[in-house]
């Protein structure tokens, strides 16, 4: 794949271009700035964007702004944000509109590396990719009169690997159960929330967190 | 002693300039007071004769709060009347006056105290018991004289007050809107000290583990042992990195040396972390109170670290000492000045500063040299 990369740490940046050289991507540009990341993108036309949210020059949500303006402006690019912690405004923000080829990681992820290179895959991919971090903490506001509360206990993990952007067979897999009950669940999920099962897995996944988001 | 000493000399030097003045402010009274009366009887030159005499009497009464300051220790308002002005003129030479008065006083005590002295140096003692009586004399007279000269210097005080203000209500009223300024200033401090933490562990503490994580994640992943032994060894490294990182961000939030150690030590220490030559001079005769040490540690260690990173000075002098229970501080630069007080960490001591009743000042010329001077209160 075709990466490029805005992270304002030098140590970090340089940390991720080898990380990814060792798997085999092609990095692209690797920038430390808002600006500068969207000129780059402009020119190259990266398969995949991965952008650290705070940057240069107010370190507030700079990264952000920039991975709306990039799915906004070129629909083919996917946009993996990593965040320090768990912005639930950040989130929504990424899942507004029809967005597809999202991703929002905790930084710390980039650690537990096969999962981070796992969510990468999928947001070039077209598809999502959702910190369980984030994941849970979206889940985690079901004490309202909440369809969510309607879950049985299997419906909710299943959900969760889902929000995050897993296929039916990965949930299987990490579930240990059949993908044919991983099918199940979904439709039973699909059913409770009233959603229709259209679209990809990302279009549910989205819509599956929009719903929890308003 | 040696402080009392210094300070007699300074009120005796107060009163001396203080009578001279006085007799500038008789002529001038007598002046103003017939020129007002010329124009009561001719109202027409009003505009004429009320100019030269109001910035006269401005001109006098700045002098005189001038001289109440720096020489008596009383500070007297800078915005009166000048109706006002012109009444505390036309009393105050009487009591500059007296003042000289009491200075002579003085000096016929020190002649007749030491008295003694010069009969034994001129004359042999032929009435021992009569010079005893000129020597005890004299030296009461002085001791009733050095009473009289911190008297003299409050009611000198409370004249002007009397005339010019500011009054015990304005003054509270000033002092109330100073606290409230100076404690939205530490509201305002302690939240900016807060995010700069939180960035601090984010930015630097975060980062750096995220790093070795990477770096042992890949060395987890490689096939290959000697790219995965490279990769250990810089994990090792990062690690040490990190700690250090950790061990500077602690010590920002608060050098424990301080409680540890003392206010001296923690002084030391900023010198020896500095990577430009700092020379220090610390002359304090007792460790000082908590807060205030506190704060000018953090003046002290903040214009160094400034000096460091902003100045491209080739070496820094910080000196310490105390005045009649105040810490002063003074930190020189060569750099090339141009430092902004307005900029968040000059802005952020000075209002640590003004938060215990001290003062922060930054001369800093395009061109340099920097120098930060701070007054803290030890009370």
């Amino acid at each position: 794949m075709r990466v490029v990369l805005a992270e304002d740490s030098t140590l970090l940046r340089e940390g991720l271009v080898r990380l990814l050289a060792e798997e085999g991507h092609e990095v692209v540009d690797a920038v430390a700035d808002a600006d500068t990341l969207l000129a780059v993108v402009a020119h190259d036309q990266p398969d995949v964007v991965v952008a650290d949210v705070r940057m240069p020059p107010s370190h507030t949500d700079e990264g952000l702004r920039a991975a709306l303006e990039i799915r906004k402006r070129w629909p083919a690019v996917g946009v993996l944000v990593l965040s320090q912690y768990v912005e639930k405004r950040y989130a929504t923000e990424l899942l507004t509109g029809d967005s597809e080829g999202v991703g929002y990681l905790l930084k710390d992820r980039v650690v537990q590396v096969d999962e981070f290179l796992d969510a990468l895959e999928r947001v070039a991919a077209g598809r999502a990719a959702f910190d369980p971090e984030v994941v849970r903490q979206l889940l985690a506001r079901s004490n309202r009169t909440d369809p969510l509360s309607r879950l049985t206990e299997r419906e909710r993990e299943v959900l969760a690997e889902m929000a995050q952007g897993h296929t039916n067979t990965a949930i299987g897999r990490r579930l240990h159960i059949s993908v044919s009950a991983v099918e199940k669940h979904c439709n039973a999920i699909f059913e409770k929330l009233e959603i229709s099962g259209t679209g990809g897995y990302s279009r549910r996944v989205l819509a599956v967190l929009r719903y929890l988001n308003t | 002693m040696n402080t009392a000493v210094r300070r007699g000399a300074r009120l005796g030097t107060g009163l001396a300039i203080g009578g001279s003045t006085a007799v500038v402010e008789l002529a001038f009274s007598l002046l103003a007071g017939t020129a007002l009366l010329l124009v009561r009887a001719w109202p027409r030159g009003r505009r004429a004769v009320m100019r030269p005499v109001t910035a006269g009497a401005r001109r006098l009464v700045d002098l005189e709060r001038h001289r109440l300051r720096t020489m008596l220790g009383e500070r007297v308002s800078a915005s009166y009347e000048p109706t006002k002005a012109l009444w505390y003129l036309a009393t105050r030479w009487a009591l500059g006056l007296f003042g000289v008065v009491v200075l002579l006083a003085a000096v016929v005590g020190v002649g007749y105290g030491t008295l003694f002295v010069y009969a034994w140096a001129i004359t042999d003692l032929k009435n021992p018991d009569e010079l005893a009586l000129g020597t005890f004399g004299g030296l009461f007279l002085l001791f009733l004289t050095s009473l009289a000269f911190f008297e003299i210097a409050a009611l000198e005080g409370k004249l002007a007050r009397y005339f010019l203000g500011p009054s015990q209500q304005a003054e509270l009223e000033r002092r109330i809107e100073q606290l409230a300024v100076s404690r939205a200033g530490v509201v305002d401090l302690v939240h900016d000290e807060r995010r700069r933490i939180e960035r601090d562990l984010h930015d630097g503490v975060q980062q750096g583990l995220v790093a070795l994580g990477m770096l042992l994640g890949r060395a987890r992943r490689s096939s290959d042992a000697r790219h995965a032994d490279e990769l250990l060894r810089q994990a090792h490294e990062q690690a040490g990195h990190v700690l250090n990182e950790l061990r500077e961000v602690a010590w920002r939030v608060y050098p424990t040396v301080l409680d540890e150690a003392g206010f001296r030590a923690a002084l030391e220490t900023v010198a020896e972390r500095s990577s430009v030559p700092v020379k220090l001079r610390c002359r304090l005769a007792s460790e000082p109170p908590k807060a205030a040490a506190t704060v000018a540690y953090f003046v002290v260690s903040e214009s160094v670290t400034n000096a460091v990173k902003h100045s491209g000075a080739t070496s820094i002098d910080v000196r310490v000492d105390e005045d009649t229970r105040t810490l002063r501080i003074r930190v020189t630069d060569d750099g090339k000045g141009g430092a902004d007080s307005s900029g968040s960490g000059l802005f952020g001591l000075a209002r640590r500063v003004e938060a215990l009743d001290g003062i922060l000042r930054v001369d800093s010329p395009p061109g340099g040299p920097t120098t930060i001077t701070a007054e803290i209160p030890c009370e």
